[in-house]
């Protein structure tokens, strides 16, 4: 504060001493000075906010506070007061108050550009976007396109004119005004004239916006000429080649010509002939075929590319620039040693016709020099760059579908091999360092993929525990490898093993977006398999992370601002949004809920205060249904299957869908706990019956529209799962739809609710306590051990889940109905005592709740049991017994064993709970 | 076989695949955001045909001019481990280096564990050397100093005489260094 500009104002020199009081942290002598100078100006509005400022150092907030509004409701305009007050209200953290401030400010002095901008700064720091977007540019658009931007427009303008522009963000924003007026044409304009060669900063920064424009304007002919030119001083920049073929497609399909005389285009020569692109990119080719040093993939990637497009569009001419296999072939001559030549040569594979796969396969073959073959049959390279190209070779068979349709025996022979050739590969990283990967894993992990595709195919389980065993094994030599982690980490959740993963997950260090996009890994299965004190942490981890977004993002937006980073403004915000509007957010933010809800309300404090500790309210929804952002990286495991396997934009779709409706079966689930609490108030005797009923019947209405919207998005839920759809196994994880439905939960069973809404008196007998069904269900050995190998039935764990959540719902709704029938109770009581005679219907359902508390209470033992007769045959299975020649890793085994117990112990724990809260249900 | 572009926030919903890697830090979102509200044009990334992120280098332009410390500094580089060996973080350190002769930086400069024997000999390649050491500039998660760092620095042509990388022969502790 100490630090300003203007000495000539005689208030700075009065005021000076308090600023420096305050600087220094002399709060009392601030105050003493501030009175003493209020004395002789009494309207010296800024020396009463700075002494507000130090009242509020001090302690004395309240009256700091009404000192402040003093000023404040005079609207101040004058710079001092506004500053002061500006610091005040950030200390007191009230953001909000500054908007105001200046709000009030801008509309007595309109033109104050200082105004104008602390305006914009406040409204993003306390995130009011809609306004500050109003006050800047686009989303209004309307009012953007009539006001704002012409606005700014005439302002740079007349910038331009006075040849004011000087700064390189200065055109940067001149030119994003233009081009979101779509004054296109007059934004390249600035681009090509002389105020775009002050954008030096960025590289490329004026070609990159010129491009832009040309496509925007569809200004072919200068698309392609520029494209051209950057080409030949960058032969290995992809986009320039996308842009290349395209405009010169289109140049093709307007039939268009060269002008007779002059130019061809500012931009230089326009090519507009397919028999142009073909030498083009051919001599793109000889360029780097003579070149002494490392030649560049670009040009020899860009043939298969034109070739793609040509047979897109039926053009036989792709026929001159060679046949696919050949130019792969040539390909993988090249660069067969390097890692991504997988990656490269997967997207063009399907120009290969099926009956040319192997012979493909036999030709690269011939380029991976191996050594003599030895008794198993195998030949091993002899360095790592023979070693990457025999990987590629069959990273490219793999991807060619040639593995998939070997039979049992033939895939089992390949895993033989592909571990030979692991294991091989391992001295050539023996000096490796902890955090480098092995030269050869790339082997074991495909080992692993096709243990994977044994199991899936032939279900049998053996083949996943060596699938495990081999990537603990790949782990033990490369303890910083993601993927074999990932893929451990997955298998182990499919196996219901929850425990492993905890370790596996935070190994991979994943932080704060990173819980975004693979959180889902980990919450996706915590809860569901019983581990509910680790669905909670992973919960919490992701949550920390998005709610500190909110506070984060703000001020780098006003940073952006400040920097003059323009045009990272609108992305920060759409950042934000796409946080904000995550369906993992929504996911853990819910289940976050329901979890504490589960496993604590009515334990330390009763459902309604859980529920009002947590602030939910059953009217509101807050999850944006309809703008729902799938940010999850469902192609975080890396997989080399054949494009028919691959993930698709279908899947994507399906999966969101998916786990949306699911969401929504959750959310439902929680507001309609959260408002059945609420209509938990015990109807108080002293109230006449009609304001009682009154004031049920409105919340009860809410829980009618809840069942309502529940009803229909079952059915929904439904016609989803009907549908079975098949996730590839690397990808997205199916939701609990599916299980949560064929469990016979009745979380998933509105009705099941229903006949408490209206709080009819004959509640008890319409409540069938849990459909003796559903423990049935849960029945059964999840880890059973015969003839020396395991099975495990992770699903019924699931079961086991619903199931217990199905217990606390029905408690809470039981123990909603007992606030209900008490006082009725006790008034027939007091009735009866009066007359002799009662009425015989009432009874009934005291009678019929009692026998209904009753018959829960067996069901909550029963389950008991069952859980205790699981733990102790887990405990009692003699897992030393099995062997590694079967595949089985005793820490494996082990781990999962004890996961296992650890779930049902869990489970149990919350049972019991729920078992003693069924004793106070008595009425 | 890139497209090298400016690095946007969607690109951290993407960086899963260089990012898993041990020794690339993945930090908290204003980290990020301040790089790219500050110096948009040192955060480039490059992507491959089919549209995965192969790597990225972040970075800044800081010091005095006044006393020829006005360089470019290299935050994060990292490159995915399958489209390593093409020469990569090579290119992306040049673009880095080209962005700081134009704002008419004296040096370039980084720091590297000095257990990271690959990068610090690709960083020699590249004609960088050691400045000085900085004592555990490395922290754990836990806070605990973990590992010492390598200052290491290249001159660019404003420095005509190459003083700028006179190394210092006594290690510094983090808090010394500007």
């Amino acid at each position: 504060m100490a630090a300003r500009g203007h000495v000539q104002d005689p208030n700075d020199r009065r005021l000076r001493p308090i600023y420096d009081y305050l600087d220094n942290g002399n709060n009392k002598m601030a105050i003493q000075q501030a009175d003493k100078l209020l004395k002789k100006h009494k309207d010296l509005h800024c020396a009463k906010v700075l002494k507000a400022i130090g009242l509020q150092r001090t302690g004395k907030q309240d009256e700091a506070f009404s000192l402040a509004q003093e000023v404040a409701t005079l609207e101040p305009t004058d710079d001092n007061s506004l500053q002061a007050l500006t610091i005040l209200y950030r200390e007191m953290h009230h953001p909000e108050l500054v908007t105001k401030l200046y709000e009030a400010a801008v509309k007595k002095v309109p033109l104050s550009e200082e105004y104008h901008s602390h305006l914009f700064m406040a409204y993003a720091r306390v995130g009011e976007y809609k306004k500050m977007q109003q006050a800047i540019s686009a989303q209004d658009e309307k009012l953007a396109q009539t006001m704002f931007l012409p606005l700014a427009e005439r302002m740079v303008e007349k910038m331009v004119k006075e040849e004011k522009i000087e700064a390189e963000a200065e055109v940067q924003l001149y030119f994003m005004i233009l081009e979101r007026l779509g004054k296109c044409v007059e934004a390249l304009d600035v681009v090509r004239g002389p105020l775009g060669e002050k954008l030096t900063s960025e590289l490329r920064s004026r070609e990159n916006k010129c491009m832009m424009m040309y496509q925007r304007l569809q200004l072919w002919p200068e698309c392609n000429a520029l494209s051209y030119k950057l080409l030949l001083k960058n032969p290995d920049d992809w986009q320039f080649y996308l842009s290349y073929f395209d405009s010169l497609f289109h140049l093709m399909d307007k039939s268009w010509s060269q002008p007779e005389e002059g130019e061809h285009c500012v931009e230089g020569p326009v090519q507009t002939t397919v028999t142009e692109a073909v030498k083009f990119v051919v001599d793109r080719m000889e360029e780097q075929d003579k070149k002494e040093s490392r030649p560049l993939r670009g040009p020899y990637l860009a043939c298969l590319e034109l070739i793609h497009r040509l047979r897109q569009r039926g053009c036989p001419d792709e026929k001159e620039l060679g046949d696919p296999l050949e130019l792969m072939v040539q390909f993988f001559g090249k660069f067969g040693d390097k890692p991504c030549c997988i990656t490269d040569l997967k997207i063009y594979l399907h120009l290969l016709p099926p009956e040319q796969r192997s012979q493909f396969k036999k030709r690269l073959g011939e380029l991976v020099p191996l050594g003599e073959a030895g008794e198993d049959g195998f030949g091993f390279p002899g360095d790592t760059k023979a070693l990457q190209r025999h990987l590629c070779v069959c990273q490219l068979s793999r991807a060619l579908g040639l593995q998939h349709a070997l039979d049992t025996e033939g895939k089992l022979r390949l895993i033989t091999e592909l571990k030979a050739h692991y294991h091989h590969g391992l001295q050539f990283g023996k000096s490796c360092l902890k955090t480098e990967l092995q030269f050869s894993d790339m082997y074991c992990l495909m080992a692993a993929h096709v243990y994977v595709d044994l199991w899936t195919e032939t279900g049998d389980e053996n083949m996943l525990w060596q699938c495990l065993g081999v990537l603990e094994e790949g782990l033990s030599f490369s303890p910083s490898n993601a993927q074999f982690k990932l893929l451990l980490l997955l298998l182990f959740c499919r196996l219901g093993a929850f425990q492993p993963v905890v370790d596996l997950y935070s190994s991979l260090d994943a932080k704060h977006v990173q819980h975004d996009t693979i959180g889902y890994l980990l919450t996706r299965y915590a809860g569901s398999l019983g581990q509910f004190a680790a669905a909670s942490q992973s919960c919490n981890f992701s949550l920390r992370f998005f709610h500190s977004n909110q506070k984060d993002t703000s001020e780098y937006i006003i940073q952006a601002y400040k920097y003059g980073a323009f045009e990272k403004i609108p992305e920060f915000i759409a950042f934000r949004t796409r946080l904000n509007q995550s369906l993992h957010f929504a996911q853990v933010r819910t289940e976050r809920m329901l979890l504490d809800l589960y496993t604590e309300a009515d334990v330390t404090l009763s459902l309604e205060e859980s529920v009002k500790a947590m602030g939910v309210c059953p009217e509101e929804d807050d999850i944006p249904w309809d703008n729902m952002r799938d940010n999850r990286d469902l192609t975080v495991l890396v997989s080399w299957d054949p494009k028919d396997r691959e993930l698709t934009e279908e899947h994507r779709r399906l999966s969101l869908e998916e786990e949306s409706v699911w969401l929504k079966v959750r959310s439902l689930t929680l507001r309609l706990l959260a408002s059945l609490a609420l209509l938990g108030h015990a109807p108080s005797p002293r109230n006449s019956d009609k304001t009682n009923e009154n004031g049920i019947s409105a919340k009860s209405s809410t829980l009618q529209t809840l069942l309502s919207q529940l009803d229909q998005t079952l059915e929904t839920a439904a016609q989803i799962t009907e549908k079975q759809t098949q996730y590839p196994f690397l990808g997205p994880p199916s939701s609990r739809l599916a299980s949560a439905l064929s469990s016979g939960s009745c979380i998933t069973s509105g009705s099941f609710l229903f006949p408490h809404a209206d709080l009819c008196p004959s509640l008890p007998s319409s409540l069938s306590p849990l459909r003796p069904e559903m423990l049935s269900r849960c029945k059964g050995e999840v880890l059973e051990m015969k003839d020396g190998r395991l099975t495990t039935r992770p699903s019924l764990l699931e079961t086991l889940v619903f199931f217990v959540e199905t217990v606390c719902v029905v408690l809470w709704v039981a123990s909603y109905s007992a606030s209900v029938l008490r006082p009725l109770k006790s008034s027939l009581q007091k009735k009866k005592k009066k007359k002799k005679d009662s009425s015989s219907a009432m009874p009934v359902v005291l009678c019929g709740f009692q026998e209904w508390t009753g018959s829960l209470q067996g069901v909550v033992t029963q389950a008991l049991d069952h859980v205790k007769g699981q733990e102790a045959s887990l405990t009692a299975l003699k897992l030393a017994a099995l062997t590694l020649e079967e595949g089985y890793s005793q820490t494996q085994v082990g781990s999962v064993q004890s996961s296992y117990l650890g779930s049902l112990q869990e489970l149990g724990d919350l049972l019991r709970k729920r078992a003693d809260s069924l004793k106070s249900l008595k009425i | 076989m890139t497209t090298l572009r400016a690095f946007t926030c969607d690109d951290l919903f993407k960086f899963n695949n260089i990012n898993l890697d041990p020794l690339t830090e993945t930090y908290g979102i204003p980290f990020y955001l301040q790089y790219l509200a500050h110096w948009p044009e040192y955060f480039i990334v490059a992507e491959a045909p089919g549209g995965e992120l192969m790597g990225y280098i972040m970075g800044k332009a800081e010091g005095s001019v006044a006393r020829e410390e006005w360089h470019g500094h290299v935050t994060a580089l990292s490159v995915a481990p399958e489209f390593r060996r093409l020469g990569l973080a090579a290119k992306l350190m040049e673009m880095l280096e080209e962005i700081s002769e134009r704002k008419g930086g004296f040096f370039v400069d980084l720091f590297v564990r000095v257990s990271n024997q690959v990068a610090v000999n690709m960083y020699k390649q590249l004609g960088y050397s050691v400045y000085r050491t900085v004592i555990e500039y490395y922290s754990a998660s836990n806070g605990e100093p973990d590992e010492d760092a390598y200052d290491m620095r290249k001159a660019l042509s404003r420095d005509t005489e190459r003083k700028s990388i006179i190394p210092i022969p006594h290690p510094v502790r983090p808090e010394d260094i500007e």
